[in-house]
């Protein structure tokens, strides 16, 4: 007769990502996605409307200026930055750069992300004329 | 019981058995293969090697050195016919291993690498970095896994040796999750189980080291030889006991006494030079540089610490990067486990029990004086290791003898020899009437924890670096009690899934086999040759002790010692030299 | 010598006698610079013979005492129990596995993942002894040395929240070894690998939550070899699309 009876631990399909911390911050990076591309459809909606006419982009305009639209741009921003810095951090394990017999270090690679960041942000913003 | 079949059986799957496996498949796709392991074959302790393995393979080395190095390194014990051979063989077996994909340290040019090691004139260790045992051991595995002949019974511990009429058929192993007993039958069979070094308190040696498969031919009949020698490596981690490689030496670590004085000089293996020079200083033997320690200790040179008496290990003009480079896991180990970062800080070392010389005896093809019984590494002794190992040869030693064993067995498997079922079923059932006794027995007097201690304790004491015939004597005399008291023991957890109550008593069942052998070995050898030294013989005696010593099992009482010559076949019997005498190169 | 009592809460479950697994709890003497290995040997020894571990090494290298620690997957033999403050320190056996028993979960799963994925060198041209050894160089060496240094000690597959929810996942350490082959230059088996490597379970299942190199008690880095790995399938397939790609 065989003895043997593995014990199986139950996790739940549906809050695993409670039991630990960095489950939620996964988790969390993974919800900033949705608000980008929340953004980003807002942004192409925006796009269609220009070509719509006079008339439907200041719909769209005022659409984004409401309160509501406010609160959401601030919302996903604060998620863009979480997107942002929680890929930037991830970026040196998935692109691993090997220079002779070394390999470069993260912080050279999230840096230059961080630089072109600031960089394409400034282009933006003095094209913007906010700047 | 459940009957499992294979051509050849190995018992073990360390270095020695996964090579031996590999080449049974080599020599013939077509014979089955069981091999047989108590823990998973990546968990054997050859994945503790750290320093590397010595094979000739530069253009300013060549195989007489090493022979040479070998076999007066050896204090002359060593049988020639087989050093010969394993100099000759060591070489092509690591290129294999390369071409296997083990990840040799390299030089710019993209040629492996070798370093310095102690007793070598030449620098002529391979090594993977500090982790060499470990690379070595997942190169073979892994490669292992391309041989669908090798069937693999992993956590099945091995017990007994099925042997009839002067031959070995097979053995009975339990698989470990189901507590169940199987008979195994083969053809040939290799024992490749490992060392001994548990039966002392102090030891590198992790918890599956607990000498089962010598053990296991020494009950079936096959002599251990020369189980008095015991390496003590110099440099083990106070309390823990874990190693620091000899290579931290072969980078160029001073050993320094209380007063920062590197002290070997006193001891006939100077003079002092700020870089390493082979053969000398830090990179003389095992044997004498445990001995120095001894001699400092009784002087009060040394530096005394809750966990005994330590010297200090100095890496620190190495320099980060080249620690960090070749010694990476030397300087995570110290700085966790006695809070000293050798890039920084002097780290404290002392003499532990690291190797065993002695073992199953076996000729230069594996093969033991029981007809199909085979046995390579660790727990064999063809004898190229005499009196004491030199660093970095027994890594290949598990490889040539290895391969050897593979295919000596896979040809002998070829005979088809076999016993009567109803013979070998008698004999399993014995077996499993052994062990079943220990979870019957309700009335426990002794504990085998206690017993244990007791075990060790005494064979630290007695069999140490330096011993006299009243020492050994004592020591005798508790293993001798203990093995009484073992018969009073019972289990406290009497459950068939993994119970490691039940192996951690066939384990200590074992051990106190094996302790009697090395006691009773060093207590008839009466001189002082390699790691045996006596303080009432301090002489090395050609004449009476140019012998191996054969320990044969006695039922009735302690092993019976006879003795075996020599095989001398170029190098007659010389003083041995180490410091400015043995002419070593600078190794900076 | 300074003792200090540690509360060692250990996760029980002996098969023939509980249905479930439970906490027992030993009130252990401990030195203070003890791993959480020494003191569960202890245990072993003095307190309760019926509680089973695996170990060997002590020296962070066979990769046996995986187990969680307070939660986190660590090697028994690692775990300084002065990291440990508080003096309670809660032991079970590595998550995402079965229990055999005890602290002992069974491992055959990722045994057979091992071996799926080919862990050996598939030479770009078979070499004989005779012609002596590949040339490496140094820096050949370095492309994949840090995916060699894998233990197998598991501690990757019980805090993958992917292979806890679906064990068809390949997971981290057998993906980490498949490309160590794959980037030796010594070796030419990628296309073989990409059977298991490249499929649904194998890389693509990995959603980069990174726990299990977080956890590597020797910093392999598996989710970093697995997202290269990603990467490199990526440009094969961009560059299939170029003249003369293949497809
Ligand atoms: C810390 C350390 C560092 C070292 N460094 C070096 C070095 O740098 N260079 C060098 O040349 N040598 C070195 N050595 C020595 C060398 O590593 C060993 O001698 C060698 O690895 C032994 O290999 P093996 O295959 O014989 O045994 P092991 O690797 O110990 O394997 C034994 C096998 O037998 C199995 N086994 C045992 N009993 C049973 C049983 N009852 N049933 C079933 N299976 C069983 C085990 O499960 C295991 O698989 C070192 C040793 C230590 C301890």
């Amino acid at each position: 007769m065989n003895p043997r009876k593995p014990y199986v631990r139950p996790i739940s399909k549906t809050s695993w990502f409670m039991t630990q911390s960095r489950y939620k911050v996964y988790m969390l990076h993974e919800i900033s996605s949705l608000f980008v591309a929340i953004y980003s459809a807002i942004l192409i909606i925006g796009l269609v409307r220009l070509g719509e006419g006079e008339a439907a982009w200041q719909g769209w305009l005022d659409a984004v200026t409401s309160p509501i639209g406010v609160i959401f741009h601030l919302i996903a921003f604060v998620f863009a930055l979480i997107h942002t810095t929680s890929w930037f951090k991830a970026v040196p394990q998935a692109m691993r750069i090997q220079r002779g017999e070394e390999i470069v270090p993260g912080k050279l690679i999230v840096g230059a992300h961080y630089g072109v960041l600031a960089a394409v942000s400034l282009f933006v913003l003095i094209l913007a004329g906010v700047a | 019981m459940q009957v499992i079949e294979a051509d050849v059986i190995i018992v073990g799957a360390g270095g020695a058995g996964l090579r031996t496996a590999i080449a049974v498949a080599e020599a013939d796709p077509k014979l089955s293969i069981a091999l047989l392991s108590k823990v998973y074959p990546m968990r054997s302790h050859t994945c503790a090697a750290e320093g590397g393995a010595a094979g000739v393979i530069k253009s300013n080395d060549n195989l007489e050195y090493h022979f040479h190095d070998t076999v007066s390194g050896g204090d002359w014990l060593t049988d020639q016919d087989a050093v010969d051979l394993f100099v000759n063989e060591i070489p092509k077996e690591l290129l294999r291993m390369e071409h296997w994909g083990c990840p040799w340290s390299r030089e710019t040019s993209g040629n492996v690498a070798v370093r310095p090691f102690g007793g070598m004139k030449i620098m002529r260790t391979w090594f993977a970095a500090d982790k060499t045992g470990f690379h070595m051991l997942h190169t073979l595995f892994q490669t292992s896994i391309k041989y669908p002949s090798v069937k693999r019974f992993d956590e099945y511990y091995t017990v007994d040796l099925l042997t009839d009429d002067g031959a070995c058929y097979g053995c009975t192993a339990i698989e470990m999750r189901t507590g169940q007993m199987r008979q195994f039958r083969g053809k040939a069979i290799v024992i490749c189980s490992g060392g001994a070094g548990k039966i002392f308190p102090f030891t590198t040696n992790g918890a599956v080291k607990t000498g089962d498969g010598m053990a296991m031919a020494y009950r079936a009949g096959v002599p251990l030889k020369d189980m008095e020698f015991v390496q003590y490596h110099p440099t083990g981690l106070p309390g823990s006991g874990i190693l620091l490689t000899e290579a931290c030496r072969g980078e160029g670590g001073y050993l320094l006494n209380k007063d920062g004085y590197r002290y070997l000089q006193d001891y006939g293996l100077g003079p002092e030079t700020p870089t390493p020079v082979l053969k000398a200083m830090e990179l003389g033997p095992r044997d004498q540089l445990s001995q120095a320690f001894w001699h400092e200790q009784k002087k009060g040179r040394t530096i005394p610490t809750k966990w005994g008496d330590v010297v200090h290990l100095d890496l620190r003009h190495l320099g980060e990067k080249k620690i960090d480079e070749r010694l990476p896991l030397i300087r995570e180990l110290s700085a966790k486990y006695v809070d000293s970062d050798p890039v920084t800080t002097l780290v404290p070392v002392r003499p532990v029990v690291h190797y065993m010389m002695g073992g199953i005896h076996t000729d230069i093809h594996a093969a033991t004086p029981l007809n199909g019984l085979y046995a390579a590494g660790e727990c064999a002794c063809v004898s190229i290791n005499g009196a004491n190992r030199l660093g970095s040869n027994s890594l290949g030693e598990l490889l040539v003898f290895g391969a050897r064993a593979g295919r000596g067995a896979a040809e002998y498997a070829k005979k088809g020899l076999t016993a009567p079922s109803e013979r070998l079923d008698a004999l399993a059932a014995d077996s499993e009437a052994r062990v079943k006794a220990w979870f019957q027995r309700t009335q426990a007097t002794d504990r085998v924890p206690d017993l244990k201690k007791r075990l060790t304790t005494a064979m630290e004491d007695g069999c140490g670096i330096y011993r006299d015939e009243a020492t050994i004597k004592a020591a005798c005399d508790i293993i001798v009690d203990v093995r009484e008291r073992f018969k009073n023991v019972a289990l406290e957890d009497k459950s068939s899934v993994y119970n490691t109550d039940l192996y951690q008593t066939l384990e200590m069942d074992a051990m106190i086999e094996v302790a009697q052998t090395v006691a009773v070995s060093a207590l008839e050898r009466r001189e002082s040759r390699g790691a045996h030294q006596r303080l009432d013989h301090v002489k090395r005696d050609d004449e009476a002790f140019l012998k191996h010593s054969m320990a044969h099992y006695n039922p009735n009482g302690e092993p019976r010692i006879d003795y075996l010559d020599v095989v001398i076949t170029k190098s007659k019997p010389a003083e041995r030299v180490y410091g400015a005498r043995a002419g070593g190169q600078s190794a900076a | 010598m300074s003792e200090r009592t540690i509360e060692l809460e250990v996760l029980r479950y002996r098969p023939e006698q509980d249905q479930e697994p439970f906490f027992q709890t030993y009130k252990v003497p401990c030195e203070e610079e003890w791993v959480v290995l020494d003191a569960l040997n202890y245990v072993k020894e003095e307190m309760d013979r019926t509680l089973s571990y695996r170990w060997s090494c002590h020296m962070f290298v066979c990769g046996s005492c995986g187990m969680m620690i307070d939660g986190e997957p660590k090697l028994a033999c690692k775990a300084f129990l002065k990291d440990y403050p508080t003096g309670k320190i809660r032991v079970e056996p590595l998550s995402n596995f079965p229990i055999e028993r005890d602290l002992v979960v069974v491992l055959d799963d990722f045994v057979e993942k091992l071996e799926s994925v080919k862990p050996y060198i598939i030479p770009k041209e078979e070499r004989t002894v005779e012609q002596g050894e590949y040339l490496q160089t140094p820096a050949q060496l370095k492309a994949f040395k840090q995916y060699t240094l894998c233990i197998n000690c598991l501690c990757c597959y019980a805090v993958c929240p992917q292979y806890g929810l679906d064990e068809s996942f390949v997971g981290p350490a057998a993906l980490a070894l498949a490309h160590r082959y794959n980037m030796d230059s010594r070796d030419l088996g990628r296309a073989a690998r990409d059977d298991v490597v490249a499929a649904a379970e194998g890389i693509w299942h990995c959603s980069f939550v990174g726990a299990c190199s977080q956890v590597c008690p020797k910093d392999v880095d598996p989710a970093g070899a697995i997202q290269q790995a990603k990467f490199a399938h990526g440009i094969d397939y961009l560059t299939s699309f170029l003249p003369g790609g293949k497809r």
